[in-house]
């Protein structure tokens, strides 16, 4: 097992540094560059031997350099805005982290709301069952502003400019679990199926138990690791889905960050976002393997 | 030399007929200046639609930098607005010798920056010497509204002298303009990337920075002890709100949503097929015009096609700005009748110059060599007659313009490529005259020196120009003291670019804002960026 | 239901192939003095801020949305199946250099992936497709492997290779037929996925150049006319929800 661990550690850290420098390299290979695109603006009415120095100054000083100042946490400078990257992610990383987290719990609630109103609903079951494929038909951008003109400007339920913070996430948060919750709906209706064809299932409900106690005491066991392993893929639909959830809604998130800072080309942010994104990705998929096993009880033998 | 001179009556006077029609469909019965009493307090939540950029003074023309900085920062003189007249604001008089070489002006005493520096002589000299030559070590490039600046000579604690080489007509009005805002010796002292940030912005304005959430959300707060408003304004003392939060919603029907149904008070740039849903929700559409040069499309000779009068001639004459702007826009939009706005200081009527008449430019078109292809796109030796352009950001509906022209120009066989507004590719290939033929723009100043501003090739140079001939006309402009002279140099100017066909003016751009009922006292500035000092609240 | 989506597919798959046969108008020459007209019997989906019919543009638009959501299919497809049959069969160093590397391209995220490509390449339908593509290749190549790594353990395979085939023979002959269900079940599913992110990345900025109606594009720049023209996102929109859910439908039959 600790071998196991060590191993996957391993990959995962060389996963990593692939990401980091993959994403060095193309980003250096882009046209154009953040300094003309910020400084070139005729507004500011700047001569080429000033964006000169000005790019002198923005300078990060090579690959080995910005590998350096990644391992001590130092991202170097945002050349849109001019502010540390580390400030910028610190702003928006909780920001995320918190809009993410509460999509996922809402989109596990959809799912199961689905799958297991699906296997009740008898007439009813193959509407619930298309609505997963519904779901992640629709441009999520799309989804957000529609939500926005209803739920907002037309019956006026809620904010999007100013109000509680609680308020701020409400459309923001469905918008972006409403895609998420399809596949995991998807994989827990397939396990409430193989539930219910299981040779046991009559002999336990001859003995008198009741559908619903069967369903939460057998899918709850047999569905919860395919569902984790989605989720593990699920994430980094999370971090697509928040860039334009956050773009639509002006959060300013990791997400919206991204999106401004592919604007500008602004390579140290793009660079800090690829590897925050990565570790995550990693982080997320490590804890999936290593809860495999003890969740799964089959796998570990 | 007073600061009263029969020109700029003249120009008064034009401007005053301009606001009088331009302001027909802009709905100015619904919004009364000031209804009964102003109230003090409150927090006014303005919706913008771009992050501020960089915030060096004079890069503040920008409207989302302007609309934060004109806040932050007072300026030497003011302008009046409605009468375009200079007004005293810091300066409380100001002398102007006889060619226009030296001016002086005497400051207002007990002026504070935020920082609690005084506003002094020494302070406005380090401004302007900044914005007169740039700094080079500091990485300051000079301000585009100060023209053939020498130098500085403080006189006393509250007399600033500013020397030129050559004449500078167009100092004093350079001297109310946004970019020409004051801040303290410590901001003009740092280098550029820094005096981009707004934290470092100090000025002596109504309101200073609270809270900044960079390119989402800034606070502004009202200074307590603010008491040197322009004598003029008949509101004087502190701001009459007490905060301001401006955040950044680049989503148009978001901003507008929220304006209509209640959740922000004020908010910039709604967009012309958005004016209606304002104003049947019984919300204020204010257009104010920009009185520069007009939104239009620049046609750069150093282009291979391009390079052929014939070819620009009978581009301006196949595009048709009426239907453009029937088919867009709406009343706060009007026509363009020139390459500058018919509220411009020497503005002249050249609509008979620029007349849609599709037959002349088929016509042209055929003179140059340029026979239709099998596709109906004309071509010549092989190659076909494209030309590229890149959508404006910062022009409104640019895309849909450009599309609209684009069908007009298949009509007389030329093909526009409309590239969406990428900005790596972009910042490349604009200054490229053969990927970027055309250029979509515009420019807001109430002076003449706009004029410069756009085609001058040391400044905006819009249209890539080798005409030796057009920067000299420029030059002589803005060289020239006597305001009625001036003004024919302007008229000149006008001609040449439209003869020469460097310019298709499409309309007189506006910045139209959407206000909600109770907000009251919004003003602006001449060329439509908003002062919140006097705004107060009825809710 | 079954027919309904093959019949939505077929449908756009016809509007593509002969545009001319569904509409009379001209996507990109419109009459300005009919803007911004709702749904009629004239203009089936109404028109646009410049006149144009916007049932022209959807029909026209078609061979450029499936053409883009295709190519970006292929770009997975071609390139992923490719990988991951290389990785599956060789084994060993291969294997693990190539699921590694896809392992790099799976945790970065497919948009951030698609919109980097976009600008090195810079903007155009084909490009657009090109970096949505590049976003999938890792799932194709991890579906690809494990396939081959199934089929391959497989009695007849094991027999073939005894029976003295050659690597590549045995590869053509029997492991590629019998791994390419499930693969073209995701390529079915994918071509969906492509269509939404070429229209999302039309959101963002990034799309075909104007004036080329894609359906992305058509959505993206509706979205700021809906309080006032909700035709001009709302029947683009509901065109693409219908085609990705008919792909859904069909790449679950076929699985």
């Amino acid at each position: 097992m600790t071998k196991y661990l060590v191993k996957r550690a391993g990959q995962a850290l060389l996963v990593l540094w692939a990401a980091f420098t993959a994403a060095y390299i193309l980003l250096q290979a882009m046209p154009g560059d953040s300094i003309l695109i910020k400084f070139q603006n005729p507004e500011l009415g700047l001569s080429p031997e000033q964006i000169a120095k000005i790019r002198e100054y923005y300078d990060a000083g090579g690959y080995l350099h910005t590998v350096l100042g990644f391992l001590h946490g130092d991202f170097g400078y945002s050349i849109d805005t001019g502010t540390p990257v580390v400030e910028r992610l610190a702003e928006g990383l909780p920001e995320t982290a918190r809009l993410a987290a509460c999509a996922f719990v809402l989109a596990v609630l959809l799912a199961v709301l689905i799958a297991f109103g699906s296997a009740y609903s008898g007439r009813l079951r193959g509407l619930l069952l298309a609505v997963p494929s519904l779901f992640v038909s629709v441009p999520v951008f799309w989804l957000g502003i529609l939500l926005i003109q209803i739920f907002s400007f037309r019956l006026r339920l809620v904010p999007v400019i100013g109000g509680t913070e609680l308020q701020q996430l409400v459309l923001p948060v469905l918008t972006l679990a409403v895609p998420i919750s399809a596949p995991i709906a998807q994989v827990l209706a397939r396990g409430i199926d193989q539930v219910l064809t299981q040779p046991f299932v009559p002999v336990v409900a001859a003995k008198g138990a009741s559908r619903s106690w069967i369903l939460w005491r057998h899918v709850a066991r047999n569905a919860l690791p395919p569902t984790l392993t989605v989720a593990g893929l699920v994430f980094g639909e999370l971090i697509a889905g928040s860039v334009v959830t956050e773009t639509v809604f002006g959060r300013n998130g990791i997400g919206r960050l991204t999106e401004q800072a592919v604007n500008a080309q602004d390579t140290p942010v793009l660079l800090a976002v690829v590897v925050v994104a990565a570790t995550v990705f990693v982080l997320v998929n490590l804890l999936v393997d290593v809860l495999f096993p003890v969740l799964d009880p089959r796998l570990a033998t | 030399m007073s600061s009263f001179r029969p020109a700029v009556v003249t120009v008064a006077m034009l401007a005053a007929v301009g606001l009088l029609t331009s302001c027909g469909g802009s709905g100015a019965g619904a919004q009364a200046a000031s209804d009964g009493e102003p109230v003090y307090g409150g927090t006014l939540t303005y919706l913008e639609h771009q992050p501020p950029t960089c915030l060096y003074l004079p890069a503040a023309g920008f409207y989302p930098n302007g609309g934060v900085l004109n806040q932050l920062t007072d300026k030497l003189t003011w302008q009046n607005p409605e009468t375009l007249k200079i007004e005293p604001w810091i300066a409380t008089k100001w002398e102007i010798n006889e060619d226009a070489t030296e001016y002086t002006f005497h400051l207002r005493d007990g002026v504070t920056f935020s920082d609690g520096t005084p506003l002094d002589a020494e302070a406005v000299a380090a401004n302007f010497d900044v914005y007169g030559r740039g700094d080079d070590k500091l990485k300051l490039p000079p301000a585009e509204f100060v023209n053939n600046y020498e130098r500085s000579e403080v006189v006393d604690a509250r007399t600033v002298r500013f020397h030129f080489s050559k004449p500078s007509p167009g100092f004093l009005q350079g001297t109310s303009v946004i970019g020409a805002g004051l801040v303290s010796k410590k901001t003009i002292g740092l280098p550029y990337e820094e005096q981009c940030q707004l934290k470092n912005v100090v000025g002596s304005g109504p309101f200073t920075v609270a809270k900044q959430v960079v390119d989402k959300e800034i606070d502004l707060q009202a200074r307590k002890d603010y008491n040197w408003a322009p004598p003029s304004s008949t509101h004087q003392g502190r701001a009459y709100l007490d905060l301001i939060k401006i955040i950044v919603t680049p989503e148009d029907n978001v901003r507008v949503g929220a304006l209509t149904s209640g959740q922000a008070d004020y908010v910039r740039y709604v967009q012309a097929y958005d004016e209606a849903t304002v104003k049947n929700a019984g919300f204020v559409v204010k257009g104010e015009p920009t009185r520069g040069v007009n939104n239009g499309l620049y046609l750069r000779p150093a282009n291979s096609i391009l390079k052929d009068i014939r070819v620009r001639k009978a581009l301006q004459a196949g595009t048709d700005a009426k239907e453009v702007v029937d088919t867009l826009f709406t009343d706060n939009y009007p026509v363009a009748t020139s390459v500058l706005s018919h509220l411009a200081a020497g503005y002249v009527d050249l609509s008979d110059k620029l007349v849609h008449d599709p037959d002349t430019a088929n016509k042209l078109l055929d003179e140059a060599g340029w026979t239709r292809g099998a596709d109906g796109i004309r071509e010549k030796d092989g190659v076909k007659l494209r030309l590229g352009v890149f959508v404006a950001g910062p022009q409104p509906l640019s895309k849909q313009t450009l599309e609209l022209v684009a069908q007009q120009w298949t009509k007389i066989g030329v093909k526009l490529e409309i590239r969406p507004a990428d900005s790596g590719t972009q910042a490349v290939d604009i200054k490229d005259a053969e990927k970027t033929a055309v250029n979509h723009s515009m420019v807001g100043r109430a002076d003449q020196d706009v004029i410069k501003s756009q085609f001058h090739t040391e400044n905006r140079d819009v249209i890539l120009s080798d005409d030796k001939k057009l920067d000299q006309l420029l030059e002589e402009e803005s060289a020239l003291a006597d305001e009625t002279k001036r003004n024919e140099k302007v008229a000149e100017i006008q001609r040449y670019v439209i003869d020469q066909g460097y310019v298709i003016p499409l309309f007189e751009e506006p910045q139209v804002y959407g206000i909600a009922p109770y907000v009251h006292g919004a003003a602006f500035e001449a060329v439509g960026r908003p002062s919140f000092y006097s705004v107060w609240l009825s809710k | 239901m079954r027919w309904l989506s093959w019949a939505v597919i077929a449908l756009v798959v016809l509007w593509a192939a002969v545009p001319s046969l569904f509409t009379g108008y001209d996507p990109l020459d419109g009459v300005p003095a009919e803007k911004l007209q709702g749904p009629s019997a004239a203009h089936l989906f109404g028109t646009d801020a410049v006149g144009r019919d916007l049932f022209a543009r959807v029909v026209h638009g078609s061979v450029h949305s499936l053409s883009g959501a295709l190519a970006a299919v292929g770009v997975g497809l071609v390139l992923g199946t490719l990988l991951g049959l290389i990785a599956g069969s060789v084994r060993g160093v291969v294997d693990e250099i190539v699921m590694r590397v896809m392992d790099v391209l799976l945790s970065v995220p497919g948009l951030l992936l698609a919109l980097t490509v976009i600008i090195l390449l810079g903007p155009g339908t084909v490009n657009v497709a090109i970096a949505v593509g590049v976003g999938s290749v890792a799932s194709f190549a991890r579906l690809a492997r494990a396939e081959v790594v199934r089929v391959r353990r497989t009695d007849y395979v094991e027999a073939a290779f005894g029976s003295g085939g050659t690597f590549a023979g045995v590869l053509r002959r029997h492991v590629l037929p019998n791994s390419l269900g499930p693969v073209v079940a995701l390529a079915a599913l994918q071509f969906g996925v492509a269509i939404l992110a070429i229209s999302t990345l039309g959101f963002l900025g990034y799309g075909a150049e104007p004036p080329t109606p894609e359906w992305g594009l058509l959505i993206a720049e509706g979205r700021n006319y809906l309080a006032t023209s909700w035709w001009l996102t709302t029947l683009p929109g509901a065109v693409v929800v219908a085609v990705v859910l008919a792909a859904g439908r069909i790449s679950k039959e076929i699985r």
